[in-house]
């Protein structure tokens, strides 16, 4: 009996750690889910602009010894400069109706950020400043990390401003209406490129948040990072619905929670099969997603 | 010498690799999936012929097999969703496929040593060629004989309705439906073939490097098995060996001097190309200007 309590309360603080972990997830979800929202279109190279933010974060936070905060607000402004970037290299002068032109160049730019990464930094992984490490709270047998409760907390914050952007503001009613009808819009006097640029912008300003939410939570920074949050981006992006915020905020928190379960009944090693395993129940059993949207485009 | 022929098994591998992803583009479907197919194809003719000490000519034809008939099972799935969500579902089966790899453990003891997969450590004693015999310009000759097959067979079909069929289905679903095609045979048999061709050219390759490792078939392969016919153009099959030979000849052979820079003009040079050039090298305008030349 007492074994059997000590899993029970094991089991829920690992989900419970994971829940928290998983905003992570759900901001870089939610980034996919707004370009492909804006331009029917996925931005491979999105999760590579977010670790290249939090890297310029960190080194900036090195040579000036700077505060915690300030390498978070480094990261999200470089990763902002590098949504727009991204946007005009790898979008803006591509067809619109040509997807594999658009999606192979964002590839192209998510190898040619991810070798910039490993060339600055001779491809090893540089520690990132922890975030209130003595920060422990208990509750009964129950323990909060002070640190995922901060990343947790900025994950709120970030995806409220982003709802009240989207929602309340003339600019996000101008990206909401270039993702309905870009011809329409158009017509209405919008100019589509500056919008598709704004929105790009807004998803590399949460990317760089989420980046350095990563490293500070993980403790590490280094360049093979890129590729798995790309493909646990795309996972939440696709169990949450293409193009559903709400769904991406709830898909992160659950991915964050499943597989920080298997991590613990399962190790290390197995831990990201599991992972995919659910993605691909999902495409099986629900192809568009928990909030299930009929999907017109592609 | 033997420098030249391991460039040129490897620019033959690759190809094929690339045949595999052009026969699915051209029905519009984009497939991350063949880094997975070419894993399994890879372990599975290496398995055959180390485990179980058999010939290389089933081995590799039995791993085609094996391969095509997993294509065929992920096609089913796969065709629920479209466009971009295809994307997703096939990254995430090959990272699948490299993750059961990663944790596949299957040693045997054959004559005194121990052989056979070794979970993170990787698959090292796959010494066929070696062991009866086969000089290098043999293997060269055996691995191109599969490469030129393939390649006129799909040649081939490019001329015939076969090709007409999946061009058709690539260029609009809904038309090629409404003029009598069946959309999901045609697009799960192009699955198939692909999956036929990268797991051929995975038993190949195992065979050829003689040590198999997890981090050979992650994204970045399944990312170069499309860059070769996106970069070369979906018109025909040389697009693609050209792709390859300029890729894996000039840019990771030729500019080795260049140590890691090289990598960073491959994002550039893909970012490039999609901007100026986003239907491939060969597309209609090259090719009128070519067919110009010649008849000049």
């Amino acid at each position: 009996m007492e074994d059997f309590l000590y899993e029970v309360v094991e089991i829920t603080q690992t989900i419970w750690d994971g829940v928290l972990f998983g905003s992570t997830y759900a901001l870089i979800g939610i980034g996919f889910t707004l370009i492909f929202g804006a331009m029917g279109k996925l931005n491979m190279a999105y999760a590579g602009a977010a670790i290249a933010g939090a890297y310029v974060g960190l080194a900036v936070s090195m040579f000036l010894d700077a505060p915690i905060i300030f390498v978070f607000a480094v990261s999200a402004l470089v990763s902002t400069l590098m949504g727009y970037i991204v946007y005009q290299t790898c979008f803006r002068f591509i067809p619109t109706h040509n997807h594999l032109a658009a999606l192979m160049a964002s590839v192209g730019g998510l190898f040619l950020i991810d070798e910039v990464i490993v060339l600055a930094t001779r491809g090893s992984p540089m520690n990132f400043p922890g975030l209130f490490e003595d920060a422990y709270f208990e509750l009964g047998p129950f323990g909060i990390r002070g640190d995922l409760l901060f990343v947790f907390f900025i994950g709120i914050v970030s995806t409220v401003v982003l709802l009240y952007v989207l929602f309340k503001t003339r600019l996000g009613m101008a990206t909401r209406a270039v993702a309905q009808q870009d011809v329409a819009a158009q017509l209405c006097g919008i100019n589509i490129h500056r919008t598709n640029s704004i929105t790009f912008s807004i998803a590399g300003l949460l990317g760089g948040i989420a980046g350095a939410m990563t490293a500070a939570a993980v403790g590490v920074l280094s360049p093979v990072m890129t590729v798995p949050l790309t493909i646990k981006g795309l996972i939440v992006t696709v169990i949450g619905g293409l193009g559903s915020i709400p769904g991406a905020i709830i898909a992160g928190l659950f991915v964050g929670a499943f597989e920080n379960f298997f991590l613990y009944i399962r190790g290390i090693d197995e831990r990201d099969m599991y992972v995919v395993a659910l993605l691909f129940i999902f495409l099986v059993f629900r192809p568009n997603g928990i909030f299930s949207k009929t999907i017109t485009r592609d | 010498m033997d420098f030249y022929l391991n460039l040129i098994n490897t620019i033959g591998i690759h190809t094929m690799l690339g045949l595999s992803a052009y026969l699915l583009l051209q029905t519009g479907q984009l497939s991350l999936a063949q880094a997975g197919f070419f894993a399994v194809g890879s372990y599975t003719a290496a398995i055959l012929t180390v485990i179980f000490q058999w010939n290389i000519i089933p081995s590799v034809l039995v791993a085609m097999l094996v391969t095509g008939f997993l294509a065929f099972l992920v096609g089913f799935p796969a065709l629920r969703v479209k466009g971009l969500m295809l994307v997703v579902a096939t990254i995430a089966f090959s990272e699948f496929v490299r993750m059961f790899f990663y944790n596949l453990k299957w040693r045997v003891t054959k004559n005194g040593e121990e052989i056979g997969p070794d979970g993170t450590m990787g698959f090292a004693e796959i010494r066929y060629f070696s062991d009866n015999g086969w000089s290098n310009l043999e293997v060269t000759f055996f691995l191109w004989t599969f490469v030129i097959i393939i390649m006129g067979v799909i040649w081939w079909s490019d001329q015939s309705r076969t090709g007409a069929v999946l061009r058709a289905v690539g260029e609009d679903e809904l038309a090629a439906s409404s003029v009598g095609i069946n959309l999901t045979v045609v697009k799960v048999s192009a699955m198939t073939a692909g999956g036929f061709i990268a797991g051929l050219s995975g038993g190949l390759y195992a065979h050829q490097v003689t040590s198999l490792d997890h981090h050979s078939f992650t994204v970045l392969l399944g990312t170069f098995a499309i860059a070769y016919p996106i970069l070369g153009g979906l018109s025909n099959v040389f697009g693609t060996l050209v792709a390859v030979i300029f890729i894996q000849g000039l840019l990771v052979e030729g500019l080795r001097f260049l140590g890691d820079w090289r990598m960073i003009l491959f994002g550039l040079l893909i970012v490039l190309a999609m901007n100026f050039k986003p239907l491939g090298l060969f597309d209609k305008q090259t090719i009128a200007i070519i067919k110009r030349s010649i008849r000049v």
